[in-house]
């Protein structure tokens, strides 16, 4: 009196079960929101502890080619565009085509040097060298105005400009920053972010994979595999486990990013209407009112460039790279789990497993100093390393086809993978008393076994 | 005849050299309960998980009433496995809820099937429980419903009383019985309980090393195994009735109560032979001792099964 039932009906149902056994179990739920609460606890710590205070900034423009600026009188160089440069109480300029040495700068009272030649055009990149780092606010408006200073450069040299070109002539110069006496390169806060996401992602998908193999060892352990195999394919049975975990996933970073969210909206309103805030701004020589929460974040230092990065991208592709790199690694687990009764025999299998993760970490953090470095960037590429890789070249700026192309290569690699732990986990998942030998694993991945009816 | 619920014609299973099943041919018809036995390694299990989808046969046919096996008879089939399980991180209730959907039962349906099963098996109360709660006899019965509540056709039950007390036990075969009687079910039923054996299946299929050894009605089964052996209970001379039976029959056993030659009783099993049936056996016998008592030799399933064990070894 049964009625029969579609595959994808099936298949909806195991995910389901995958998926809200997990999500109600109160570790689940502590872990949820007790991550959101940690990080913002963190920024807000950094924020009022620090109470950092901004120095006033007085910059040296090196022009080599005189792309924004024109002698006057023999060595007397200014902007084309003075507007380009308003005089700030915290910010002054001056310009000339030769650096000055660190002892020169210092002499005549210098902060920093930004130094450029007509490369910048193409690669919106110039370098930052200090004697004292600016605030993040003070690099911000480096970066705006000399932005604005290049825009209008370009605008110039094209006299019969419609609006879409204009806009393709939109600049957004981005600033190296070095420290004059020590070489160290300051644009470590995109960097650490990056970094920051791998190490998200490395976690994200070795804990997520090792929910697979667990949920494998369960199934088979306890024999319930065999009813549920008496109804589903196994292929049906392990697409459905990864899919259900992997949304377990997707909800925890949803949940992070809303909460966040949130509570960076309640940290925003409440510095705002703070005491701190009236006396924050009135340290910063700024008028009553007109600063808010960005502000302050902005003039920190160590926090500035949070507000630079376009976390928009930083999510989406966070998200499709948990999700591939997941379900790469997924296949490996559930292989694993087939092939063992209990969790304590799959420690020593799990090490291969993990070595390309560890190792994409280790190049992650290699990466940090260097996005643009050949290592950095081949192991971006690679299915087993990307999804940790990309991570930390992303917030730096990475060309859209380089995406695209590690995003393409490791879902292809995913899907294989998956296919073919597919045929040596309907065998294995059945195998009790034995563990399979590697000679038997190749025989199910080149001759697949007659598997289920 | 009509045609049976499943029908297996040469079908065979290895694992790489090893032969789990050879050419397998087995008839089992609507509405019977057929015992599967045999040793650990036989090929019950291989031929389950072959009846049940789980695996394919390497050849053979297979068909499942009357037509070749396909998937979609599967969700007209129970299977309860020996080694058994649930899913801990469940509740009772939705988990049997779970299993009735991946077989498309409708969800209003199993939920009206799985309250009239947890009256009769009495296990009320324990609809939103966690399966960890769950004892171990308490935990059989769940999965037992879990195995029936779509109403399958044909229940494929691997040691169904193990874990149970003899009152849940009791419980579980009413219920089985019922399903016979009331809807038809068949049952296939794996086992080593070989008294279950003798008091619920119509028929046998006794498995060893992959090949079937014995197969048939239970009855006719246990009535081929005798042998053609008596128990007799006789008063009088032991000594003279031996020489007088000489090697027509086989003495097998004999135990003597009381003294005397002619006031001792002596009670004998004999092996008769095939052209010698017991009624013409007993017109002789009564010439010579004073017969007392007298019947067939009942082998129990337990004997049935270790005989034909022992001589297919051989």
């Amino acid at each position: 009196m049964s009625n029969s039932t579609g595959p994808m009906d099936v298949w909806r149902k195991i995910v389901w079960r995958e998926y809200i056994t997990r999500v109600r179990r109160r570790a689940f739920l502590v872990a949820t929101f007790l991550g959101p609460i940690l990080m913002v606890g963190l920024v807000a710590g950094l924020v009022l502890l620090t109470m950092s205070t901004e120095e006033p900034a007085k910059v040296w423009v090196v022009d080599h080619v005189g792309l924004v600026t024109t002698e006057l009188e023999e060595n007397q160089w200014v902007p084309i565009c003075p507007k380009c440069f308003p005089e700030r109480s915290m910010l002054s300029y001056q310009f000339g085509d030769e650096p000055k040495t660190e002892a020169e700068l210092q002499a005549e009272g210098f902060t920093c040097m930004v130094e450029f030649d007509d490369g910048i055009v193409q690669s919106e990149k110039a370098q930052l060298l200090h004697l004292d780092p600016p605030s993040g606010r003070i690099k911000r408006w480096i970066q705006r105005d000399l932005s604005e200073a290049i825009e209008r450069a370009k605008v110039l040299e094209r006299p019969d400009l419609n609006y879409a070109d204009y806009l393709s002539l939109k600049t957004n110069v981005s600033l190296v920053s070095m420290d004059l006496a020590t070489g160290e390169s300051k644009g470590a806060g995109q960097g650490g972010l990056g970094f920051a996401f791998s190490v998200f992602m490395l976690t994200f998908v070795m804990v997520y994979g090792m929910h697979v193999m667990r949920g494998v060892i369960e199934e088979k352990s306890n024999r319930i595999v065999e009813v549920v195999l008496s109804t589903v394919r196994p292929g049906l049975l392990l697409a459905g486990k990864i899919a259900g975990i992997g949304l377990v996933g997707l909800s925890q970073i949803a949940g992070w990013s809303v909460l966040s969210w949130v509570l960076f909206g309640a940290l925003g309103m409440a510095v705002e209407q703070s005491a701190w805030m009236e006396s924050w701004t009135a340290s910063q020589g700024l008028t009553s009112g007109t600063a808010d929460f960005a502000t302050v974040v902005a003039a920190q230092e160590d926090l500035a460039f949070l507000l630079d990065i376009n976390w928009g991208v930083m999510l989406g592709c966070g998200v499709m790279y948990f999700l591939l790199g997941y379900v790469l690694y997924a296949a490996f687990f559930a292989t694993i789990g087939a092939m063992v009764e209990q969790e304590s025999d799959a420690q020593y299998l799990m090490l291969p497993v993990m070595l390309p993760l560890l190792f994409s970490y280790v190049l992650a953090s290699m990466s940090i100093d260097a996005p643009e470095s050949t290592v950095a960037i081949v192991s971006s590429f690679v299915p087993f390393s990307s999804p940790v890789s990309m991570m930390v070249r992303l917030p730096m700026g990475v060309p859209w086809w380089h995406v695209a192309l590690s995003m393409v290569l490791l879902a292809a690699t995913a899907v294989l993978l998956v296919l073919l732990a597919a045929r040596v986990y309907r065998v294995a998942i059945l195998m009790y008393g034995k563990r399979p030998s590697a000679r038997e694993i190749m025989r199910w991945l080149l001759k697949p076994d007659a598997g289920a009816l | 005849m009509t045609t049976p619920v499943l029908h297996t014609q040469g079908v065979c299973k290895s694992f790489g050299d090893h032969v789990a099943l050879a050419p397998l041919d087995v008839d089992v018809q609507q509405g019977r309960i057929v015992g599967l036995l045999g040793p650990n390694g036989a090929g019950k299990t291989t031929l389950l998980r072959m009846v049940t989808g789980i695996t394919k046969p390497d050849d053979g046919t297979l068909r499942m009433w009357g037509q070749p096996h396909h998937r979609s008879l599967l969700s007209r089939m129970g299977y309860l496995p020996e080694e058994r399980g649930l899913y801990k991180s469940m509740r009772v209730a939705e988990q049997v809820l779970y299993f009735a959907g991946l077989r498309g039962m409708d969800r209003q349906e199993a939920e009206r099937e799985l309250k009239g099963w947890f009256e009769r098996l009495e296990v009320e109360g324990w609809w939103k429980r966690e399966v960890s709660d769950l004892s171990k006899g308490m935990a059989q019965k769940i999965q037992f419903i879990a195995t029936v509540l779509h109403r399958p056709e044909l229940l494929i039950l691997d040691e169904p009383f193990s874990g149970l007390d003899p009152i849940n036990a009791a419980l579980v075969r009413n219920e089985m019985l019922r399903m016979v009687q009331e809807q038809g079910t068949t049952l296939v039923l794996s086992t080593h309980d070989m008294g279950s054996v003798e008091t619920l299946c119509d028929e046998v299929i006794l498995l060893h090393k992959g090949q079937k050894v014995l197969a048939g009605a239970t009855d006719a089964v246990r009535e081929d195994a005798r042998g053609g052996r008596i128990q007799l209970k006789v008063r009088g001379n032991l000594m003279a009735f031996v020489a007088e039976l000489g090697a027509r029959a086989e003495l097998l056993t004999k135990d003597t109560r009381g003294t005397g030659v002619a006031d001792a009783v002596h009670s004998l099993e004999l092996a008769l032979p095939a052209d010698w049936p017991m009624p013409a056996f007993l017109k002789w016998a009564v010439d010579h001792v004073e017969v007392l008592e007298a019947q067939p030799r009942r082998l129990s399933m337990e004997e049935v099964f270790v005989q034909s064990v022992e001589s297919a070894q051989t």
